[in-house]
C-alpha cells in the first residue's frame, strides 16, 4: 500500500471516529468540544483536497444547488459550536446556482472557523446575487485582516492569518475550478468593520 | 421526550455495520422527534425489515460487511422495486468521491451526508429531502407506474413555476422524454440544458437521446467528450462501452470499460458489462474472471443473481471445463431454493451435464429450462435454451425456438449471425444457412397473405392473422404496427369496436417504445385521426 492510500484510509478511519465524539459532545451540549472535533475533520477534509488538487484529480461536480440551503446548513452546524452570534442574510440570495457543493462547503466552513477565532461578538453568512455572479460571504466584527492580504486572491500562495495557509490556497483552487461562458469564480478579501471573506461564483 | 414533531410519523431505518455508528446514528435520528426507527447491521437482515415495514427514510453506511457496499444495497432496492421513488435513500460516508461510480441515474441515493455531521444539520437535511419529495410526490408516483407521458406534463409545472426543484423536474423530464420513446424531443430538451450549464448529468442525457434517435456517431462523441471533461463520471464510461459493444467495436468497448474498472472497481454492473461483451467476441476466459469477481463479491449475500451463475457456468462449459460448470450450477440450483428452475440456469446445466457425460442429468435439466413454456423467454435466454436442445440432440425443437427469434427481430443481423453460428457450432451447416432465410420468408408471407385478404374485402379475418403474428413477435415491430394497423382498417370500415380500438393502442405504443421512428406509426395516428371524425361527425 502507498502512502496516499494508506493516508486516505486513515482519514477514513479518523473521521469514523471523530462522528462518534461529535454526536457524544453535541449530545452533552459541549460546544468548545464540539468545535474541536469538527474543526479537526474540517483540516483532514482539507490536507485530502490538497493531495488531490496537486495530483491534478480535483474536479468539480457542478450542478443545480440552492445557496439558501448550503447557508442555512452552515449556520445550523455552526451555532452548536460557539457562543457567538452567528446569523445569515440571505434577502439577496438567488433560488439556484451551478456549483460543487461539497467544494464549496469546505472552502465556507474554513472561512467560518477562521471568523470565529477573530470576531467579537459576531458572525454573518451571506449569499447575494450580483450582477451575474453568485457572493458567498463571511463577515465578522474583528481586527480585520492584515494589510498584505487584502483584495483579489489570485496568486496562488498560501497565505493566511493563522495555521498552515492550506485554507486559502484551496478556496482559490475551488474558486478557478468554477468557471462558465469566459468567467471563473475568485476569492476576495476585505476589510468592512471586521474581516469579510468573499468566494464568488460565475452564474 | 415526546415532543411533537414533523417526523413522529415518518419510519426510518439505520444501517450500518457498525454497533458504535448504529446507535450514534439513532441518537442524532431520535433528536429529529423520529418514533419509529428500526436499525440493521447487515444487508440480510434490511432486506428481511423491508418485507414487515414501509420505510420512509433509509439512511446507509457507504461501507458494509460481507462485500457489499450501499451503493450495490441501493441498485438492488431500485431494480427489484423493494422500495418506490417516494422512499429517501440517504448515503452516509465519511468522504466525497463516491457520487459518480453510480452506474445508473436511477440508482442515485436522494443524498449524501459526510461524517461527522451535527443532529442539527441531520435534521435540516431530512426536513428539506422531506420538502422535496413532498413536491415531487405526483412525479414520482407516476414514474412508478412508468406513466412517462404524465410525468413529462407534471415536471413541466414545477419547471414552469420555477422554484428550487426546477433542476430536479428538468432531470426527471428529460429522462421521461427518452422512456417514452421521444428521442427527438430529449435532444432537444438536453441541448437547451447544456446551453444553460453543461452539466455532466445533462451531457449523459443528451447522449443517451442521440443514441435512442439512431445517432450512435454522435451519441459516442458526446460521451467521449465527457469523460474529458469529468473522468468520474462513470455512467458515461458503461455507455460508452454499450455503444462500442451495439455497433461490434468490441476491443473499443473492452478498453473503455477496463478503464472504467481501474477507477472504479467495485461496479458489478460494470463487471457483468465487461462479461457481456466477451461473450460476445467468444473470450470466455475474460467472462470467466469478471464473473469469477461477481459471484465472489455476491455468493453469500442477498444481492446474488441466478443469472451470473448461469453464466459463469456456461464460460466454464465453453472453456472445456464442464466439470466445474456442473458443481457451480449445481451448487447455484440447491441453494437458491426460489431459482432452482430458472430457464437459463437450467439450460446451461443442461449443456454441461452432457459435455461432462451426463445426458440423462442433461435431459432432466432441459425439461426444467423447458416447464415454463419457450415462446416468452426474453432472447439470450431463448437462446441459452436453444443450444441446450441443440447439444442434447433435440434439433426440432432447437431450430423453432430459433425461427421465432429469427421472426420477433427480423432486423436484427447480429442476432441472425449468432444464431447461424450456434447451429454451425452444432454440426448443422446447411441449417444455418437455410434457417434465417426461412424464417424470414414466412413473415414474408404473412404480411402478403394479410395484405390479398384485406384487399378482398376479409379485413377482419386480416386483422385476425396480424394479430396472431403480433402476439407470437412482439419484436417484430413492422408486424406490431401492422396489426395495430389492420384492426384500426377493420374498425374505420366495419365500425367502432372499443376491444379493437384497445388492441391497436397497445400495439401501437409497443411499437412506439421500440422504434418511434417507424414510418407505419404516422399512417397509424392518421388513421386514428380519421376514425375519431368519422364516429365524432356520426354522433353529431
Amino acid at each position: 500500500m502507498d502512502f496516499a492510500d494508506l493516508a486516505a484510509f486513515t482519514i477514513h478511519d479518523a473521521k469514523n471516529r471523530l462522528a462518534l465524539v461529535a454526536t457524544r459532545a453535541e449530545a452533552s451540549g459541549d460546544a468548545e468540544t464540539l468545535r474541536g472535533i469538527l474543526e479537526s475533520s474540517a483540516s483532514l477534509t482539507r490536507l485530502l483536497t490538497y493531495y488531490k488538487a496537486e495530483k491534478n484529480s480535483l474536479g468539480a461536480e457542478i450542478d443545480a444547488r440552492v445557496p439558501a440551503d448550503l447557508v442555512n446548513e452552515l449556520l445550523q452546524d455552526i451555532s452548536k459550536q460557539t457562543t457567538l452570534t452567528v446569523s445569515a442574510d440571505l434577502s439577496a440570495a438567488p433560488t439556484l446556482w451551478f456549483y460543487d457543493e461539497n467544494l464549496v462547503r469546505m472552502v465556507l466552513l474554513n472561512a467560518i472557523y477562521n471568523a470565529l477565532r477573530f470576531a467579537q461578538k459576531k458572525i454573518v453568512i451571506s449569499a447575494v446575487d450580483r450582477n451575474g455572479w453568485l457572493e458567498f460571504s463571511v463577515a465578522d466584527d474583528g481586527p480585520g485582516f492584515p494589510p498584505e492580504q487584502l483584495g483579489a486572491i489570485d496568486n496562488m500562495l498560501p497565505v493566511s492569518r493563522d495555521g498552515t495557509g492550506l485554507g486559502l490556497y484551496l478556496a482559490q483552487r475551488v474558486a478557478a475550478l468554477h468557471s462558465n461562458a469566459g468567467r471563473t469564480g475568485r476569492i476576495e478579501l476585505i476589510n468592512k468593520g471586521g474581516a469579510v471573506f468573499t468566494l464568488r461564483l460565475p452564474q | 421526550m415526546a415532543i411533537h414533531s414533523p417526523y413522529s410519523d415518518k419510519s426510518i431505518l439505520i444501517l450500518d455495520d457498525l454497533p458504535e455508528m448504529r446507535s450514534s446514528l439513532r441518537t442524532q435520528v431520535g433528536t429529529l422527534g423520529c418514533e419509529k426507527v428500526a436499525v440493521s447491521s447487515n444487508v440480510k437482515d434490511a432486506l428481511e425489515q423491508f418485507k414487515t415495514t414501509r420505510f420512509d427514510v433509509i439512511l446507509c453506511d457507504y461501507y458494509l460487511a460481507g462485500g457489499t457496499d450501499g451503493q450495490q444495497f441501493l441498485e438492488y432496492l431500485r431494480t427489484r422495486n423493494v422500495i418506490g421513488r417516494g422512499v429517501l435513500f440517504v448515503m452516509v460516508t465519511a468522504e466525497k468521491g463516491y457520487q459518480n461510480v453510480v452506474t445508473v441515474a436511477e440508482c442515485l441515493p436522494d443524498d449524501y451526508l459526510l461524517k461527522p455531521f451535527t443532529a442539527e444539520a441531520l435534521k435540516g437535511r431530512v426536513q428539506r429531502l422531506v420538502e422535496k419529495k413532498k413536491r415531487l410526490l405526483k412525479v414520482d408516483a407516476m414514474q412508478d407506474k412508468g406513466n412517462w407521458p404524465g410525468v413529462i406534463v407534471a415536471c413541466d409545472e414545477i419547471i414552469t413555476a420555477k422554484d428550487r426543484h426546477m433542476v430536479d423536474a428538468m432531470r426527471i423530464k428529460g429522462n421521461a422524454l427518452i422512456m417514452a420513446g421521444k428521442a427527438d424531443q430529449a435532444v432537444e430538451f438536453y441541448q437547451q440544458m447544456i446551453a444553460m450549464r453543461p452539466m455532466p448529468w445533462a451531457q449523459l442525457g443528451l447522449a443517451r437521446a442521440m443514441h435512442q434517435s439512431g445517432d450512435v456517431a454522435g451519441g459516442k462523441n458526446a460521451l467521449q467528450s465527457l469523460i474529458i471533461e469529468s473522468p468520474k463520471m462513470m455512467a458515461a464510461y458503461d455507455l460508452l462501452g454499450r455503444l462500442h459493444q451495439e455497433t461490434g467495436d468490441h476491443d473499443e468497448a473492452l478498453a473503455v470499460l477496463d478503464s472504467a474498472c481501474e477507477i472504479s472497481p467495485n461496479s458489478l454492473a460494470r463487471h457483468r458489462a465487461i462479461a457481456s461483451v466477451a461473450e460476445e467476441t467468444g473470450d470466455f476466459s475474460r467472462v470467466e474472471q469478471a464473473l469469477n469477481q461477481v459471484v465472489k463479491k455476491t455468493r453469500n449475500s442477498p444481492l446474488r443473481e441466478t443469472k451470473d451463475f448461469a453464466r459463469l457456468g456456461n464460460a466454464l462449459t465453453e472453456m472445456g471445463e464442464p466439470a466445474k460448470a456442473v458443481q457451480l450450477l449445481e451448487e447455484a440450483r440447491t441453494s437458491f431454493k426460489e431459482d432452482a428452475n430458472n430457464p437459463l440456469l437450467a439450460a446451461v446445466e443442461a449443456v454441461a451435464q452432457q459435455k461432462a457425460g451426463r445426458p440423462e442429468q442433461a435431459e432432466q435439466a432441459l425439461s426444467r429450462a423447458m416447464q415454463g413454456g419457450v415462446s416468452n423467454l426474453p432472447q439470450d435466454i431463448a437462446m441459452a435454451v436453444a443450444k441446450a436442445c441443440l447439444a442434447t440432440g433435440k434439433q426440432d425443437e432447437g431450430e423453432s425456438i430459433l425461427k421465432n427469434l429469427v421472426q420477433g427481430a427480423p432486423d436484427a443481423t447480429g442476432l441472425h449471425g449468432k444464431i447461424s453460428g450456434v447451429l454451425r457450432e452444432h454440426g448443422l451447416t446447411e441449417r444455418a444457412d437455410a434457417l434465417v432465410a426461412e424464417s424470414m420468408r414466412e413473415i414474408v408471407q404473412l404480411n402478403n397473405e394479410a395484405v390479398r385478404r384485406a384487399r378482398a374485402g376479409e379485413l377482419t379475418a386480416a386483422a385476425e392473422m396480424l394479430v396472431d403474428a403480433a402476439q407470437r413477435l412482439p419484436g417484430n415491430v413492422q408486424i406490431v404496427t401492422n396489426a395495430s394497423f389492420a384492426l384500426l382498417f377493420d374498425v374505420y370500415t366495419n365500425g367502432l369496436d372499443p376491444a379493437k380500438i384497445r388492441l391497436a393502442q397497445q400495439f401501437q405504443q409497443s411499437a412506439q417504445a421500440q422504434n418511434p421512428k417507424h414510418p407505419k406509426l404516422a399512417e397509424i395516428a392518421d388513421l386514428m385521426g380519421r376514425i375519431r371524425n368519422k364516429y365524432a361527425a356520426g354522433k353529431a
